[in-house]
Formats: structure tokens, C-alpha cells, sequence
């Protein structure tokens, strides 16, 4: 698909993310935020290819933090999208219950010690292993169909936060 | 009289789910709620079991209209494929049938080749 014909692509990082949102960790606002988040980089960007791919970062991520958020007073989540102009970053933060935290920096050293394709379908095995565990193929998706790498960074108050990022 | 035929169709929220033929299964929309397994697991289930009773060659399950489904709906796709894969004695062909244009369904259906390659079959659509 070609590209709009009014992109908005940067030219360099501004002072501020491109998109950035904040809000309680619920299920019913992911589809929403999802099909924002296409319609954004499809029309800022131009291309198809990239509005699917971050539809899968978005989903996944956000099925995550909402999955794992604590259920305190300030556990809302943040998302944010930023690009220089050649690479595009997705960046979510959220406030996950201490019991989750071990176990996802485990899942994200996993799959990082194999490149994105063979990472997703060693995900495959283990799912279809281990039919009665949960299905833990999100992270290795959103390497791997979405083109990005992933990174935690652990912030203050207990936070965390998720950054995914790819070549335009 | 096919058992196929005879399974029951769950409604669902965003997905529509009919059986088009004795041996064919067509989903279209989208699969993005919170626990998927809730309305299609045992739908899943009950057309795997139906086929195996029928002794079908092949069944096919159109997914081409599955414009987005979350990780927790592939690991539906998984648990089917694996059924069949570990069937012993009669077991039929599962063939997906997908869209190219759909970006989930050629990662996806490529990983789940690769895991289940002797019962599955995967066939492109536009």
C-alpha cells in the first residue's frame, strides 16, 4: 500500500511520544485502543504492514499489563508510541502484581536466547505440550509478528515497563 | 446421520460461527476476548470428536474471515491440531484454510505447520 500522502513521519525525536495514553487496566478498552493504535499507524506511517504488526504489540501488551495490573489505586497503564523516522517504539507501562514479575523476566530471557521465528515456535511446542498450562505464546508473538524487540526496565513505585521496538 | 453436522454453534460476541458443509467449519470476525477457550474450546472439541466418529478424510476449518484473534485463540488452533496429531489408528487431514492478506494467519498457520505438518494442511484464499 502506498504511503498517505500526508505523513506525519519525524524527521527526529520530538520532546513528546507521538501518542501517548493513560488509563485503568480493563479488558473492554483493549479492542479500542487496538484498532486506535492501526488506524494511527496506518495514517501517519502508510503502510498496512505496519498497522497489523502493531496491532499485535498493542493487543498483546495490553492483555498482559490488564491481566497482571494490581489492583491498587494507581496501577493505571501507559502507553506511548514514538518514532524517529526510521524506527518505531511502543512503550507500556503498568504496575503488575509482585507474583507475576519473576516469571515474566523468565519468559522474556527465554525467548530472547532464540531468534523471533524459532522463539514462536518453540512457544508452539510448549503450548501444545502442556495443554492444561496457559497459553504463554503473547511475548514470542509480538517478536516475532510484530518485528520488534522487547525490553523490561523495572521503575520506581513498582512499576514496570514493556518496550517493544522495530524499523519502521 | 453426520455427527458433524449436528454439533451445536455457540453464539458469540464477535465471531460468527457456521457449519457450511459436513466436513467445513467457517469462522469470521474476531477473537479477542478475555478467555476465547470459554465459547470455542468445546466447540473445538466437539467437531474434532464428531469428525473422528464419522470417520471423515478431512476437515476444513475457513478461517480466512478471522481478521484478528489474540494469542489465547492460537493456542485453540494449537490443542485441535494437537488432538489429531495424537490420534491413533483413523485420524483425518485438518486443512485451514487462510487469507494471505491477513498478516496473523501467515505467521501463525506457518508455526502451527511446523508443529503438526503430517495431519494438517493449509490452503490460501485471495
Amino acid at each position: 500500500m502506498e504511503r498517505a500522502e500526508n505523513s506525519h513521519i519525524p524527521k527526529k525525536p520530538g520532546p513528546y511520544p507521538l501518542v501517548f495514553m493513560r488509563f485503568r487496566p480493563a479488558w473492554a478498552y483493549i479492542d479500542g485502543i487496538r484498532e486506535f493504535g492501526r488506524f494511527f499507524c496506518q495514517t501517519t506511517f502508510g503502510t498496512q504492514e505496519l498497522a497489523d504488526r502493531a496491532c499485535v504489540v498493542i493487543q498483546e501488551t495490553l492483555e498482559n499489563a490488564v491481566k497482571y495490573s494490581s489492583n491498587s489505586a494507581d496501577s493505571e497503564l501507559e502507553l506511548s508510541i514514538e518514532s524517529d523516522g526510521a524506527n518505531i517504539e511502543f512503550s507500556i507501562s503498568s504496575r503488575p502484581d509482585a507474583s507475576h514479575l519473576s516469571s515474566l523476566r523468565e519468559e522474556l530471557i527465554g525467548i530472547q536466547t532464540l531468534d523471533p521465528e524459532q522463539a514462536y515456535l518453540a512457544a508452539f511446542v510448549r503450548a501444545s505440550n502442556e495443554p492444561e498450562a496457559s497459553a504463554r505464546l503473547g511475548l514470542a508473538r509480538i517478536r516475532y509478528e510484530g518485528g520488534v524487540e522487547l525490553s523490561m526496565k523495572e521503575e520506581s513505585g513498582g512499576r514496570i515497563r514493556i518496550t517493544a521496538t522495530g524499523k519502521l | 446421520m453426520s455427527q458433524f453436522t449436528a454439533v451445536q454453534v455457540p453464539k458469540a460476541e464477535t465471531v460468527v460461527i457456521s457449519l457450511t458443509a459436513p466436513n467445513q467449519v467457517k469462522l469470521s470476525g474476531t477473537i479477542t476476548q478475555k478467555d476465547p477457550a470459554h465459547d470455542l474450546a468445546g466447540l473445538f472439541k466437539a467437531l474434532h470428536t464428531a469428525a473422528m466418529a464419522d470417520k471423515l478424510a478431512e476437515v476444513r476449518a475457513d478461517v480466512s474471515g478471522l481478521t484478528f484473534v489474540n494469542s489465547s485463540a492460537i493456542r485453540l488452533f494449537v490443542d485441535w491440531a494437537t488432538w489429531v496429531k495424537n490420534e491413533r489408528g483413523h485420524r483425518y487431514t485438518l486443512r485451514f484454510v487462510t487469507s494471505r492478506n491477513v498478516t496473523w494467519q501467515k505467521t501463525s498457520f506457518m508455526a502451527l505447520m511446523s508443529l503438526a505438518k503430517e495431519v494438517l494442511a493449509i490452503e490460501h484464499v485471495t
